[in-house]
């Protein structure tokens, strides 16, 4: 397998890796750079559980062939948090029961950041479109739109933007 | 293996013609990395050439590489060529929106790709650049081999981009689908129609159905009964039945039957004819 030196932003940082281009983003992020927290559920694009950030939009790592980063910008569920201040919508998701067993819950929230960066008062129909692309096998949905919600109204009040 | 982004045509031509066999052109990968990659992919996903959508003198321009959700967000595209934008806006879902592209739509070769069927009903025609410098503009049916067989051999040529006839005024277009689910399903059919209009009359129709042949298929039969018929419930109804005596449709275990397939595509055959006159007459009002 050849390798190549991949070289892009990750969370806000530029680095480089030597990688196997073919892989996918998914595999480069968990086994390669150890950030486990974006999930993997099927390997195939039709859960969600996998989603990053990839130029501003919510994407399937698991889809995504790491040599599509090169130049790019990748954000990561690791990026929401500063230092041990959460970000408002993993606070939401924690308060409204969002979260269950929560292997969904990256990949979900991810979504959901993708949607606030667009808009700052979402509809309830925004949001279920938003996340229409993640399973959640536990919670109903419910509390997942109730969060999201929850998080935009958080996030004006704080005068900020995701 | 190796993984190129290009991000001109030359780029792509010289790395098809000198990278031979083993080299494949690659979008959005939605499709393709699922399955079994060749030694070394092309990534078209930025290149300029592919990404225009544009009107010219009467023509729309729209890029191969262009994203659904790019689709989707475009004004221009709804306002000239809306069953495209009604196709790509039910295509799995936002993730996969975000990366999959019309061309890769096309040359998956899907029998019932949402994308493909919009595009076959616009009459859209697809421009291809060979490596050795060549250029051909086909119809969409002749993209296509098989079920799920592109006749596009994607290690030698370049689907660049398709283009649409948006110069007739009085003509509207709609697209419809039904899945099993309102996201992360592929549809048990769709339909797409164009149409124009003149004194109240279908003056010119195209039906498009899926999955019924390997390619979008037209109904051609039920196209000339329309043409001449006056914007009425009769005319829909009566289109709906003449579609479901001219499909000849196979059922799926996993799916649904033949039958309720047929209902299907009857129903919208139906929808899409009227939504599409509709808007038709509203284009004839703004004109
Ligand atoms: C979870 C999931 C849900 C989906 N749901 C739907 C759905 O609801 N409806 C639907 O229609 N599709 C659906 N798809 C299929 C897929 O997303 C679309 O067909 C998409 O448009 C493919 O585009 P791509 O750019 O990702 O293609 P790629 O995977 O990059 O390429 C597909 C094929 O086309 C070739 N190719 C691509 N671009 C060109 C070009 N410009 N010139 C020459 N060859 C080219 C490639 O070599 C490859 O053979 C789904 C896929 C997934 C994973
Ligand atoms: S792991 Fe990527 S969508 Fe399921
Ligand atoms: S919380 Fe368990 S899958 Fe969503």
């Amino acid at each position: 397998m050849q390798k190549e030196q991949i070289c892009f932003t990750l969370n806000g940082e530029t680095i480089e890796v030597y990688t196997d281009p073919t892989i996918s983003l998914l595999r480069l992020l968990r086994d390669e750079l150890g950030l486990t927290g974006t999930k993997e559920g099927c390997g195939e694009g039709e859960c969600g559980a996998c989603t990053v950030i990839l130029d501003g939009m919510a994407v399937n790592s698991c889809l995504v062939p790491a040599g599509k980063a090169k130049n790019r910008s990748v954000l990561t569920i690791e990026s929401l948090a500063k230092g041990d201040k959460y970000h408002p919508l993993q606070e939401a998701f924690v308060e409204k029961g969002a979260v269950q067993c929560g292997f969904c819950s990256p990949g979900m929230i991810m979504s959901a950041y993708a949607l606030l960066q667009e808009s700052s008062e979402p509809t309830s129909i925004e949001i279920r479109t938003a996340i229409s692309g993640n399973l959640c096998r536990c919670s109903g949905y419910k509390q997942i739109e109730e969060a999201v919600l929850s998080a935009a109204e958080k996030l004006k009040n704080r005068g900020e933007s995701g | 293996m190796s993984y190129q982004v290009v991000s001109n045509l030359e780029q792509v031509l010289s790395a098809l013609k000198n990278r031979g066999e083993n080299s494949r052109i690659i979008a959005g990968g939605t499709d393709l990395f699922l399955e079994k990659l060749p030694e070394k992919l092309l990534d078209i996903s930025a290149l300029a050439e592919a990404l225009v959508i544009e009107e010219r003198g009467g023509t729309m321009l729209i890029g191969a590489a262009v994203t659904h959700a790019r689709a989707v967000a475009s004004p221009l595209l709804a306002k000239k060529v809306k069953a495209l934008t009604e196709a790509c806006a039910q295509v799995g879902s936002p993730q996969v929106r975000n990366l999959g592209t019309l061309g890769g739509n096309v040359i998956n070769a899907a029998p019932a790709a949402d994308a493909a069927v919009a595009l076959a009903a616009l009459g859209a025609k697809a421009e291809l650049i060979h490596y050795s410098g060549n250029t051909r503009t086909v119809e969409i049916e002749e993209l296509y081999a098989g079920f799920n067989c592109s006749a596009i051999d994607s290690c030698q040529e370049l689907l660049l981009r398709f283009v649409v006839n948006s110069s007739d005024s009085g003509s509207g277009s709609a697209f419809a689908r039904l899945a099993a689910r309102k996201s992360l399903a592929l549809p048990l059919a769709n339909a797409a129609a164009w149409l124009r209009v003149e004194h109240n009359c279908l003056q010119e129709v195209r039906l498009v159905v899926a999955p019924v042949k390997p390619a979008p298929t037209r109904l051609f039969k039920t196209e000339s009964l329309l043409v001449g018929r006056p914007l009425i419930a009769e005319s829909w109804r009566e289109a709906a039945g003449a579609a479901m005596d001219e499909v000849e449709v196979r059922g799926s275990l996993l799916r649904c039957s033949a039958d309720y397939r047929r209902h299907l595509i009857g129903v919208l055959v139906g929808r899409v004819l009227e939504t599409a006159a509709g808007r038709a007459l509203t284009a004839k009002g703004e004109a």
